[in-house]
């Protein structure tokens, strides 16, 4: 067991994990922040479980969370600010960028690092960077609108 | 897949407390831990079982790309820096292409082109691209202990290397290029940007009249590995980039490597796959040597 402290959303954390923990499963049961999502068993190949380690998306099953002590995340809980959503979010709202929602959090959390790097992306890029989520509802289509949509409003 | 119980996890300063940490267990019961992208995969499948994980990701002297002499990049230089690094030679531009491909954003994010070699997955870009460049592989096993080899004498064969248990990639180095080379890669995979079902690197030096006088080839996506086509090198030296000459030498390219079946595709596939990627990988290094 180590203890490990990482800040999440804005909030220290201190807890005390067996090495093996991964990343993942610290944000969902020991934190309880749910809306970080595991699609495949923990392969990497699915990005639902993508969260933003200082500010770079990556996917929490692919790490120990001892990995990130002393750094800072931030899940799709801590995208939103006091409950106003970002423009990806509504923009994820008014093009209908989701069915089951499932793959939602990783695809957020993932095109907003996305759109920060790059406020003007073409179609291509777009699709180009979902390449690491998998959506098994929509073709993507309506989720490379809401992307489209939300660079808009951010560019 | 979750991992089996592990011991211990360090995070060591430097080179010399990343080997003394290593040094504290038996071979092969501690690990280098890079971006963690291809290991942890192992480590959760329990197919590695480390008692310790020397996570590497504090170590400074392993990071960055460093061209003020030549290029040097550290074992710890993640894929996105590679990819994003507008200021490489044309002679070293099959980094960017490889690097712009691998897995996708996320995997980009964290994992390392040291990691990527030392692991020397059975199909992966890397190696290929290491090797068509012919980078210098430096490696420590102490202060005082380093040593240097080509990247042909590393890279031994599917997830074998010529790295000892004890010993901690520094980095990967090239010297200026000479004038008028440029090198390119990609590869071919069932959707987009998945492993090399087959990748091709072409690394060419031309002559002022644009006629090849040194090229390096490698081959992605083998059964054995990553592998050098020497005999496609040397059909494509003397050409001077035009398509019937390209096509030749890739058909030598593919007659010079053993090609295999498998789920992906069958061997006359891949050989058809080395000849039309590699030929537009070609004609991209020709382009870019002629600057």
């Amino acid at each position: 067991m180590k203890t490990i402290n990482i800040k999440i959303n804005g909030s220290m954390y201190t807890e005390t994990v067996p090495v093996r923990m991964l990343l993942v499963d610290f944000v969902r049961e020991t934190i309880g922040l749910t809306g970080t999502h595991v699609g495949c068993t923990y392969e990497g190949v699915c990005g639902a479980c993508t969260i933003h380690l200082d500010g770079e998306a990556v996917k929490s099953c692919l790490m120990l969370a001892i990995q990130a002590d002393g750094h800072e995340i931030t899940t799709v809980e801590g995208l939103a600010n006091n409950s106003e959503q970002t423009p990806l979010q509504t923009a994820f709202n008014e093009q209908h960028g989701l069915q089951c929602g499932f793959c939602t959090p990783g695809i957020l959390m993932n095109m907003t690092e996305f759109l920060a790097k790059n406020p003007n992306p073409t179609d291509e890029e777009i699709r180009q960077g979902l390449i690491g989520n998998l959506c098994r509802c929509t073709g993507y289509v309506h989720i490379v609108n809401a992307v489209r949509e939300a660079a808009k409003i951010i560019g | 897949m979750f991992p089996a119980n592990i011991d211990d996890y360090v995070r060591p300063e430097s080179v010399e407390e990343a080997l003394a940490a290593v040094a504290k267990y038996d071979e092969g019961e501690s690990v280098f831990l890079a971006g963690g992208q291809s290991l942890m995969q192992a480590i959760k499948s329990r197919i590695v079982r480390p008692r310790c994980i020397v996570d590497l990701q504090n170590v400074d002297k392993l990071r960055g790309i460093d061209q003020t002499s030549g290029l040097t990049i550290g074992a710890m230089a993640r894929y996105v820096e590679i990819a994003e690094c507008k200021t490489l030679p044309p002679a070293y531009a099959a980094l960017n292409d490889a690097a712009c491909h691998v897995g996708d954003r996320q995997v980009r994010n964290r994992g390392t082109i040291g990691g990527s070699i030392c692991w020397n997955y059975v199909a992966s870009c890397m190696p290929a691209v290491v090797l068509a460049l012919n980078g210098t592989i430096t490696l420590a096993s102490s202060k005082a202990s380093i040593r240097e080899m080509d990247a042909q004498d590393f890279l031994l064969g599917p997830f074998e290397t010529a790295r000892e248990d004890n010993e901690i990639l520094l980095s990967i180095s090239w010297p200026s290029p000479p004038a008028s080379t440029g090198s390119a890669y990609k590869k071919w995979g069932l959707v987009t940007d998945s492993l090399p079902v087959v990748g091709i690197c072409v690394n060419v030096t031309l002559d002022p009249e644009g006629v090849c006088i040194a090229a390096r080839v490698a081959v992605a996506g083998l059964a054995d590995g990553a592998q050098l086509s020497v005999p496609g090198a040397e059909a494509i030296v003397g050409s001077d980039g035009s398509g019937d000459s390209i096509t030749a030498a890739m058909a030598t390219v593919a007659g010079s490597v053993e090609t295999h079946t498998d789920h992906w595709a069958d061997a006359e596939y891949r050989d058809q796959l080395i000849c039309s990627v590699g030929a537009e990988v070609t004609a991209t290094a020709f382009r870019r040597a002629h600057g």
